[in-house]
């Protein structure tokens, strides 16, 4: 080329998004005869800044999505704002600023990040799950899964942060701690509402068989969360019961080998005992106390204590042991269990913790020797001191007792799932407002159509003492949509996790207000490459998929899963550990400021020497990852898009790309 | 990058030299559109195109342009590289074995010691094997399949 070009980096930028600006070039409609190409990252949640995490996962997004418009295909890339949560009420209390006009304020910094970082969105379409305007179907949803009986709600023990003062799902609880504030979580009854996820659990582990565009890992971690066991339903006589005691155990085959039972602190027989005994009462009361994550439950102290009663084995008629124990949850199975020490690695714990025997029934298939003295033996073989089911294979075993019991009347095979009910309540404000009435006659009653939706009001003093609208009789004042009487609103809002269970549909519709979706739903739907953090694996995948099928029970959609390939992140990382202001390790942005004044290009994962992608959590709920900072986008969004995936070689957390 | 660096190396100033050079421009400018769209959308239009490249289309492979007219082989003479060839991508095996040992470097090597065999691999390469013991005979550039002290000074015949 003749003539010289000197490369003005902000010129040339601006140049181009003003033409993609005036040309709409990304905005489409469901008009074309090309295929269509739906492609879709997980949308952030409005913290205030965009941080390098963010600017990695949606350059990734946008190079795939310009590369399929490149093929001739008709492609969506929209965006949005996960708009409730947390840090909203947290800014509130720290600056008094009220939520929404905190979140509204970040939302516009934000747009205007992306904007500059020329990513190819159709703005047109964007979605924020803060409005009204959304949440209403999300309301209106609710209430007709209230009809069919998907939603009910219930006293149940629960896992209370100390610290945010709320309920948190058994997800956010890790290592028995708050997943944000990290306090040691306790137990606490309250009346909640729940969402009936297992009753789509079959469903939702078959489908992932289905998903070959979906990376192994996912699958495993959802396949593993919903936990399908098949096992045995065993009736069990007890002493001065009239009721017989049901246990589950997917071990039928070790029913020899029961040296006692076990109750959950919460089964009605603890409950009677306690009410006999003082030591067993304060026992029981200590239970409630301790943590209720599942995950605690593996590493915690094994407590328990003898009943006084005892059960009858089914099979000799000798008398068993009956225990309350601390590790038997009254939400799994029946909330009781038969204790095999053999064969257990918990029950051996228990047992040997409070000298109760311990019985070999099952040896190795392969003749070798195993002594439960010194640790259980947990794998299938040959059944021994069994009586009638000596020298059966553990399968066989399983069979015949299974048999046995259907026979007798006092059993039956069943499937057991580890997922729960999804808990769906939350003692917040800056939520959405579940649209139930509670009326002294007519119970809870959901809020008809035609007043939705329940309008969260954003004007208020934020205290963070409790929800605001406790304190707020204009909002909770009302007459009972069935019978006309003074009745009160629910107070409690949606956990944030049910708006981004179904924003991506809604993107093909964002200004429908006659429908949560309408027929251009079934034009783009499903989405056709979902990029987002590896964190995410379980609980917003697994929330989507089961909305995606509520939304096609209700009629509202033909697509039976969400997502047809999706691209699992990385997390930015700095030292091995997630970047957060909270833990004080973020980058300093000034730092790349002075990189850059001195000319070199955007260093923007090595500065600091060690930011770097890998396997982790940003947790978007969290203040942390390190900020865009505006010199970047200034000089160099391409830069910083090259080098974001560059970084991506040799990113060992990143599957799945199409 | 290595198309780059092969454009970077294309030394022809003719007409049509400069047109393969636009075209490899070209290429290159669309394969880094999806990845940094900015710059590309400027150096687009550099290139002289008035519709942007967020309307057009991947590059296509063009299969024809992937037909090779002449291929280069590398001629061995005992396993060794001795030169290299530039052939019709059609010819046969004994052309290409004819066209090996005229090569200057390769008849050199060759010079008058018989010819067991000459292996030709298509496309690739073409090995002339020697027969008889040669040796490590200083005078002689025939190179030495086997070394046996015996056979030392017979070997050359000059």
């Amino acid at each position: 080329m003749s003539t010289e070009i000197k490369y003005a980096p902000a010129e040339v930028e601006r140049r181009a998004r003003e033409f993609w600006d005036s040309e709409r070039c990304f905005e489409v409609g469901e008009e074309s005869n090309a295929d269509k190409f739906y492609c879709l990252t997980m949308f952030p949640y409005p913290s205030g800044q965009l941080h390098m995490g963010h600017v990695r996962v949606f350059t990734i997004s946008d190079v795939i999505a310009r590369y399929q418009r490149m093929q001739g295909r008709h492609v969506l890339q929209p965006m949005g704002w996960d708009a409730f949560g947390m840090p909203a009420e947290n800014a509130a209390i720290k600056r008094g600023v009220p939520p929404a006009e905190w979140t509204y304020q970040n939302i516009d910094y934000m747009r205007g990040q992306l904007q500059r970082l020329g990513y190819g969105y159709d703005w047109t379409r964007e979605v924020t799950t803060c409005r009204p305007e959304y949440y209403r179907w999300e309301q209106w949803l609710f209430t007709r899964l209230f009809r069919k009986g998907l939603v009910y709600r219930k006293n149940a023990i629960v896992n209370w942060d100390p610290v945010d003062q709320t309920v948190l799902a058994n997800e956010q609880v890790i290592d028995g701690r708050g997943w944000r504030s990290e306090a040691l979580v306790e137990r606490r009854e309250i009346p909640q509402w729940f969402m009936k996820i297992t009753a789509y659990a079959d469903e939702l582990l078959d489908c992932l068989d289905d998903l070959p565009g979906w990376p192994d890992s996912v699958k495993t971690m959802q396949r593993n969360w919903i936990g399908r066991s098949e096992g045995v339903e065993l009736a069990f006589d007890v002493e001065g019961e009239d009721e017989p005691l049901t246990v589950y155990t997917t071990r039928p085959d070790t029913l020899m080998g029961v040296t006692y039972m076990a109750v959950a602190a919460e089964h009605p027989i603890a409950r009677r005992r306690a009410g006999q005994d003082v030591d067993i009462a304060r026992f029981i009361d200590e239970c409630r106390t301790m943590h209720a994550a599942e995950a605690a439950l593996e590493t915690m102290e094994k407590k328990g204590m003898p009943l006084g009663i005892n059960a009858r084995h089914p099979v000799t008629g000798e008398a068993v042991p009956l225990w309350v124990a601390n590790f038997v949850l009254m939400g799994y199975g029946t909330g009781a269990v038969m204790a095999v020490p053999g064969h257990d690695e918990r029950d051996w714990e228990f047992a040997n913790r409070h000298g109760l025997p311990v019985v070999q029934v099952v040896a190795p298939a392969d003749g070798s020797e195993a002594n439960v003295r010194n640790g259980a033996y947990t794998d299938h073989g040959v059944l021994v001191n069994s009586g009638d089911y000596d020298g059966m294979t553990s399968e066989q075993a399983f069979t015949a007792i299974a048999e046995r019991f259907e026979a007798e009347g006092r059993g039956r095979r069943t499937v057991n799932f580890r997922l729960r009910d999804w808990g769906v309540s939350r003692q917040r404000y800056w939520g959405t407002p579940i649209p139930i009435v509670y009326c002294d006659e007519c119970d809870a009653v959901p809020v008809p159509e035609d007043q939705l939706p329940v309008v969260l009001p954003e004007d208020v003093r934020f205290t963070g003492l409790g929800s605001p609208l406790r304190d707020m009789p204009s909002f909770y004042e009302t007459t009972c949509p069935a019978c006309g009487r003074p009745a009160t609103r629910e107070t409690d809002t949606f956990d944030t996790f049910v708006e981004s269970s179904w924003y991506f549909s809604r993107y093909a519709s964002p200004d429908c207000d006659t429908a949560m979706l309408d027929e251009r739903e079934s034009y783009w739907m499903p989405v056709d490459q979902y990029t987002g953090g590896i964190e995410h694996a379980i609980l917003h995948l697994l929330y989507a998929r089961f909305f995606q099928k509520l939304m096609r029970d209700e009629g509202l959609s033909a697509v039976d899963e969400p997502f047809t390939n999706l691209l699992t992140q990385g997390m930015v990382l700095k030292d091995g550990a997630k970047m957060s202001k909270a833990k004080g390790n973020t980058v300093d942005p000034q730092a790349l400021h002075r990189s850059l004044r001195r000319g070199h290009g955007a260093p923007v994962h090595d500065v600091g020497g060690s930011a770097r992608a890998g396997a982790g959590v940003v947790g978007r709920r969290c203040a942390g990852g390190v900020p865009v900072p505006e010199t970047l986008l200034a000089r160099g969004p391409c830069t910083s898009r090259g080098r974001c995936l560059r970084r991506d070689r040799d990113d060992q957390a990143q599957r799945g790309a199409k | 990058m290595e198309l780059l660096n092969a454009i970077g190396r294309f030394d022809d100033s003719t007409a049509e030299g400069r047109a393969v050079v636009q075209e490899a421009l070209e290429a290159i400018v669309l394969l880094l559109a999806p990845i940094v769209p900015h710059v590309c959308h400027e150096l687009w239009a550099v290139l002289g195109h008035d519709k942007a490249p967020v309307y057009a289309d991947w590059p296509a492979v063009d299969e024809s342009a992937l037909a090779r007219d002449l291929v280069e082989i590398v001629v061995q003479v005992n396993g060794k590289l001795r030169g290299r060839i530039s052939v019709a991508a059609d010819a046969d095996r004994e052309t290409v074995s004819r066209l090996a040992l005229q090569d200057d470097n390769v008849r050199r090597f060759v010079a008058d010691h018989p010819i067991r065999k000459t292996i030709v691999v298509p496309g690739r390469l073409v090995n002339v094997v020697g027969s008889g013991p040669p040796s490590c005979c200083r005078s002689c550039r025939w190179q030495p399949v086997v070394s046996s002290c015996a056979e030392r000074l017979n070997c050359c015949r000059r």
